[in-house]
């Protein structure tokens, strides 16, 4: 691997690091907020649940990607269909948020408690990055189509299956954090 | 490098990818916002000691800041507060001095064309540049700048009712802070994966400059704790324009009962602080690794002790994360836990102790040559002394009972932290200025602009100790309305006079600057003897820094007068002697 | 006149900048010397300058503590206040010793070892035992200091309050209040939303204990009797500091926090050592308005029989509130 390959990959987990603390800081105010009482309880609604099944999905395809290389065959289909499942994601992530608003959880407002409010702004916040994650996604899909992945050169492919697989942990994460903590 | 596309202006000045000329960009505008910074401090000290009246420095303000009788009105005078601190801390000395001198030193410093992305590097500068230029505008907006201080604690930064500068003031704050913190990211990556990555041949990180070291710690406290102050700061966006309740509750302002219940302006301090403290370091490490470099340089001497340097640079970064709770200790968090961070904040003694035991053993049986470089790393060590010993009585919770948000803070951290990073960062001008501009600055003004410097700043933040240790509290519009601080008002008369006299001998840093950028003596390529690559480096400044190969290293970089060897300095590419032995 | 003046000096200034600039660059020319080569007689003058102008230092700092000693807060005038001050003094006298140890050694070796021509710097890259040895005395200082600190603190902290006489104390922008709990000694519940123009505490009414509480615009101590201070806040940060006394703790909307002292001085004895117009004074400690520099309330230690004289004085909650309406 070339110096250059290198250490842009660390860029980016570096990158990921800071996310990370980005994340570590907002769930760590969500427990100490949540230790001092006044905390309304409810259940993560279905969609959610959904939305789990679908970006872990997304990821294990992804993985094909690399292995069309090998074959030497074009990933795009795959990148596509990642592209596609990451859209459905978003879907269900909204149609959560409504489902939560007819529970009557809210963001803000008069009868809104600090409990609901963490949940719209931590699924927010993920899905904030993972617009990222699918402007990456439809980049690497355009080079694919235009042939320039191969197995020697997928740089631009490695760092969008990184950010990606990244995205569903932290999603993962957020999600039986929200669960169970 | 190899494709010499026509440079345009805007492709050389402006989006310039190179990171000598972005270092530059940091430059400038970090020297502008110490004026803009420095102006506010001069016009806050004028309302200090003379409490409601007018002054013609009043002329720089906007219009409505000032009342009838020309005095400067109270909320105004917090708006100046917060300005200033905001801008020393984040844009003069994290941007401004970091942005700065990673950028120039660390691919010169280990031997590399450029940053890992020139891209990214460019980027980084322009989203500081927007958060520059968003926060110089909300100092005009009608309603005032955010005035609930640098550490905007809610409910004061959220309720507009609370203070004026809450309003659009506080918005545009934390629209500035979040694209500072962004471009503070990239920049950090950036400077963390070139280190770790594009070192030249034979420079381990045994081998690194201190200040490379102090730069590359800088750098992971910037991209572990600034994300916490985002997430911090994403929260306070939430409760001031959406109504949730994160960090407040029980409130009734105006006569009017607000909704949240439940949240805690507590949880606040603790995310900001678990930011703000690492930040103090941020400021102060790249000073300390300038001054490491400054004085080995000039002390023709090997720093004293290189790895115990690095480890106390490592256990101050490392300690920095525990320890924020010590600006907390006032609120009535449980008592044990005070302990803790008593404990942890006190344990950073040490390896402060370390290094300023280890900056005199360097200076002892040198042959030192006073560049005003020199003069004014010197000072740091003596700001780093005298500031960092008050630290033992803040740390020490139950002593900061009493002198907690009194002026004994002020007095310390601007010494401690201000002073110290902001005579490192002169330093670092004056010692780096001719690889910047291939010229040289005028060494008699350097004489005077350090000699005046170091008089006033002593002059201004010493006394400052005693206003605390008499109960003034901090932040305060004036202290004429307690009669038991009547007789501080010869003191305040002092630090004015120090502070106004200060300012003022700025100017013969700026003219010399300035004037030696275009008129200042052709350089030599290594004026100062200096062991470093960036030395070896041609006086035009070319795009990739050396023309042909990169220089191989061969040794450490602190070989001053070193026995065996006719020069007092043997820089690193020198090849080690048979049987001479690299330290 | 001013506006004319000030850019006229810059201008003069800058003229003369340029001058003295000139001048030295025409001089190096001259003597054919690079004028910006640090010369040995530079050496002399700027290593000299450290002694003389660091000597200056030194001793503006000593005549700083002379001349404004007096200045300072006078000695605690509660009984935890004595030890905060103990440990004071220890402290601040072992940063003073390490304060004039270094400064004067890190100003001397400037001058010592600044630079001549046939001089050559010692090469010296570094010594175990040394490093040890100044890792191992700050740290051994250090263990000391942190144990006293913290012995003191948990002194201070965790006192038994359940014979203190509880008060509470409430800040809004830009006032403090406090409340008295009455005959019954017990403090009526309250809650933010009954806050209006005549229940300014928010005080429930509902709640028995709440009618004989006295809300008061100063607050009056007993002498060497235990005092519990709570605090509430009704808007912003606020925070409650009573230097004389070594009390200091944060008000925060939507959190009770609370400080226990006893007071060893009364006022009067206070006014004998101080001047006459020497007063107790609560003040607010953090940031919290435009007005936060003047918020302040006064505090009285007396005996207990002024005490009694005055508490009965005041009004209780139940005569002020239903009188009013
Ligand atoms: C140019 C010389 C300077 C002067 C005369 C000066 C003066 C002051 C004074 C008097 C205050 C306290 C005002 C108050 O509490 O009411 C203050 C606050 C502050 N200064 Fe400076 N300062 C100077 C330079 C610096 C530097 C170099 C730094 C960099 C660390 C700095 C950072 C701060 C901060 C963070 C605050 C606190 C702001 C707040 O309370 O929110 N200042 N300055
Ligand atoms: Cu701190
Ligand atoms: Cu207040």
């Amino acid at each position: 691997m070339s110096v250059n390959i290198k250490a842009i990959k660390q860029l980016l987990w570096i990158g990921i690091g800071s996310i990370c603390m980005f994340f570590a800081g907002l769930t760590s105010a969500y427990i100490v907020r949540k230790a001092e009482g006044n905390w309304m309880s409810f259940e993560i609604p279905d969609p959610f649940i959904y939305s789990t099944v679908v970006i872990i999905i997304s990821s294990i395809v992804l993985t094909f990607a690399k292995s069309k290389l090998k074959q030497e065959a074009s990933p795009f289909k795959i990148i596509l269909t990642v592209f596609i499942l990451g859209i459905i994601f978003t879907a269900l992530q909204v149609n959560g948020w409504k489902e939560l608003t007819n529970q009557g959880v809210f963001l803000t407002g008069e009868g809104s408690n600090a409990a609901g409010s963490f949940l719209y702004i931590l699924t927010l916040a993920h899905l904030v990055h993972l617009v990222g994650g699918l402007v990456a996604l439809l980049f690497s899909s355009v080079s694919a189509v235009k042939g320039k992945y191969s197995l020697e050169n997928s740089i631009g492919l490695d760092l969008t299956s990184t950010y990606w697989h990244f995205l569903g942990i932290l999603w993962l994460y957020l999600f039986f954090f929200l669960k169970y903590v | 490098m190899s494709d010499h596309h026509k440079e345009t202006f805007i492709t050389k000045y402006i989006f310039s990818l190179d990171h000598k000329m972005i270092a530059k960009q940091f430059l400038l505008t970090g020297m502008f916002m110490a004026l803009v910074g420095m102006l506010m401090s001069a016009i806050f000290r004028v309302q200090l000691a003379n409490p409601g009246e007018s002054s013609i420095l009043y002329n720089f303000l906007p219009s409505h800041w000032i009342n009838e009788v020309g005095a400067l009105n109270p909320d105004k005078y917090l708006a100046l507060v917060t300005m200033h601190g905001t801008i020393l801390v984040f844009w003069v000395l994290t941007a401004g001095l970091s942005g700065t001198f990673a950028n120039f030193l660390i691919p010169l410093q280990i031997g590399a064309r450029d940053m890992a992305s020139g891209f990214i590097n460019m980027l980084s500068y322009w989203f500081f540049f927007a958060a520059t230029v968003v926060l110089i505008w909300s100092i005009y907006v009608p309603s005032g700048p955010a005035s609930g201080g640098w550490t905007i604690y809610p409910p004061l930064s959220a309720l507009p009712q609370s203070i004026p500068g809450s309003g659009t003031g506080m918005t545009l704050w934390l629209v500035a802070i979040t694209l500072f913190i962004v471009g503070s990211l990239l920049g950090g990556l950036n400077y963390i994966v070139t280190i770790l990555n594009l070192r030249t041949k034979g420079m381990s990180m045994k081998r690194l400059p201190l200040t490379v070291w102090a730069l590359f710690f800088t750098a992971i406290l910037g991209v572990l704790s600034f994300p916490v102050l985002l997430s911090c700061g994403l929260l306070l966006i939430f409760d001031r324009s959406f109504g949730t309740s994160f960090y407040l509750s029980d409130i009734v302002i105006n006569g009017e009962v607000l909704h949240n219940i439940g949240g805690s302006p507590i949880l606040f301090e603790h995310l900001f602080w678990f930011l703000g403290h690492p930040e103090v370091y941020i400021i102060l490490l790249p000073a300390l690794g300038i001054t490491s470099e400054i004085i080995a340089t000039n002390s023709r001497k090997p720093i004293f002790g290189y790895k115990a340097m690095v480890g106390s640079l490592l256990a101050i970064a490392f300690l920095s994360f525990v320890v924020w709770g010590h600006h907390m200790f006032m609120t009535g968090m449980n008592p044990f836990l005070g302990s803790v961070f008593t404990f942890t904040t006190l344990l950073i003694a040490i390896p402060s102790a370390v290094k300023v035991f280890n900056f005199l053993a360097t200076l002892w049986k040198a042959n030192i040559r006073f560049t005003p470089a020199m003069l004014f790393a010197i000072a740091t060590v003596s700001t780093f002394i005298t500031g960092g010993l008050t630290g033992l009585i803040l740390g020490d919770s139950a002593l900061d009972i009493n002198v907690h948000d009194t002026y004994f803070v002020v007095g310390h951290f601007h010494i401690v932290m201000g002073l110290s990073a902001i005579y490192g960062m002169l330093a670092g001008v004056y010692h780096w200025f001719p690889k910047m501009y291939g010229r040289m600055m005028n060494k008699s003004l350097g004489y005077i602009h350090f000699w005046t410097t170091f008089i006033c700043a002593y002059g201004v933040f010493f006394p400052m100790h005693f206003l605390g240790l008499a109960g003034l509290p901090r932040r305060y519009y004036t202290n004429s309305s307690f009669p038991m601080f009547d007789g501080l008002s010869d003191i305040n008369s002092i630090i004015t006079f120090f502070a106004l006299s200060g300012a003022v001998v700025q100017v013969i840093f700026l003219f010399n600057f300035f004037y030696s950028i275009f008129k200042g003596p052709k350089t030599t390529k290594n004026p100062w003897k200096s062991t470093t690559l960036e030395w070896t480096t041609p006086v035009e400044r070319i795009h990739g820094n050396w023309p042909g190969e990169l220089p191989e290293v061969k040794r450490w970089a602190y070989d001053y007068s070193k026995p065996g060897y006719e020069d007092d300095f043997v820089p690193q590419t020198v090849e080690l002697k048979e049987g001479e032995k690299d330290v | 006149m001013a506006n004319v003046l000030i850019p006229l000096i810059i201008i003069l200034a800058i003229v003369a900048l340029v001058q003295i600039t000139r001048v030295s660059e025409l001089l190096g020319e001259l003597k054919k010397i690079d004028v910006n080569n640090v010369t040995e007689e530079d050496n002399n003058t700027q290593g000299f300058l450290f002694v003389v102008i660091g000597g200056a230092f030194l001793i503006f700092v000593v005549w700083q503590m002379l001349e404004w000693n007096h200045l300072l807060l006078p000695p605690a005038s509660s009984m935890h206040g004595e030890q905060i001050d103990a440990l004071m003094q220890f402290t601040m006298g072992l940063i003073l010793v390490a304060f004039f140890l270094l400064t004067p050694i890190l100003f001397y070796f400037a001058y010592k070892y600044r630079g001549r021509k046939d001089n050559r710097a010692y090469y010296y890259p570094h010594n175990n035992k040394l490093e040890l040895i100044w890792t191992v005395v700050p740290t051994i200082i250090l263990t000391g200091v942190i144990i006293y600190g913290l012995k003191t603190w948990d002194s201070v902290m965790n006192v038994d309050t359940s014979d203190a006489h509880e008060i509470e104390v409430y800040s809004k922008q830009f006032q403090w209040l406090a409340r008295e709990a009455g005959e019954d000694k017990v403090l009526g519940a309250s809650n933010f939303k009954l806050i209006d123009a005549t229940n300014n505490l928010g005080v429930d009414m509902e709640d028995p204990n709440s009618l004989d509480d006295k809300v008061v615009r100063e607050v009056h101590l007993v002498v060497d009797k235990p005092v519990l201070l709570k605090f509430r806040s009704q808007d912003v940060i606020h925070s409650a500091f009573l230097p004389h006394f070594r009390v200091q703790m944060n008000c925060v909307p939507g959190l009770s926090t609370q400080f226990a002292f006893t007071p060893t001085q009364t006022t009067k004895e206070m006014k004998i050592q101080e001047g006459e117009d020497f007063d107790y004074v609560l003040l607010c400690n953090k940031i919290c308005g435009a007005a936060h520099y003047n918020m302040q309330m006064k505090f009285v230690v007396e005996t207990q029989e002024e005490y009694d004289a005055w508490i009965a004085s005041q009004k209780t909650l139940d005569e002020k509130l239903l009188t009013q309406k």
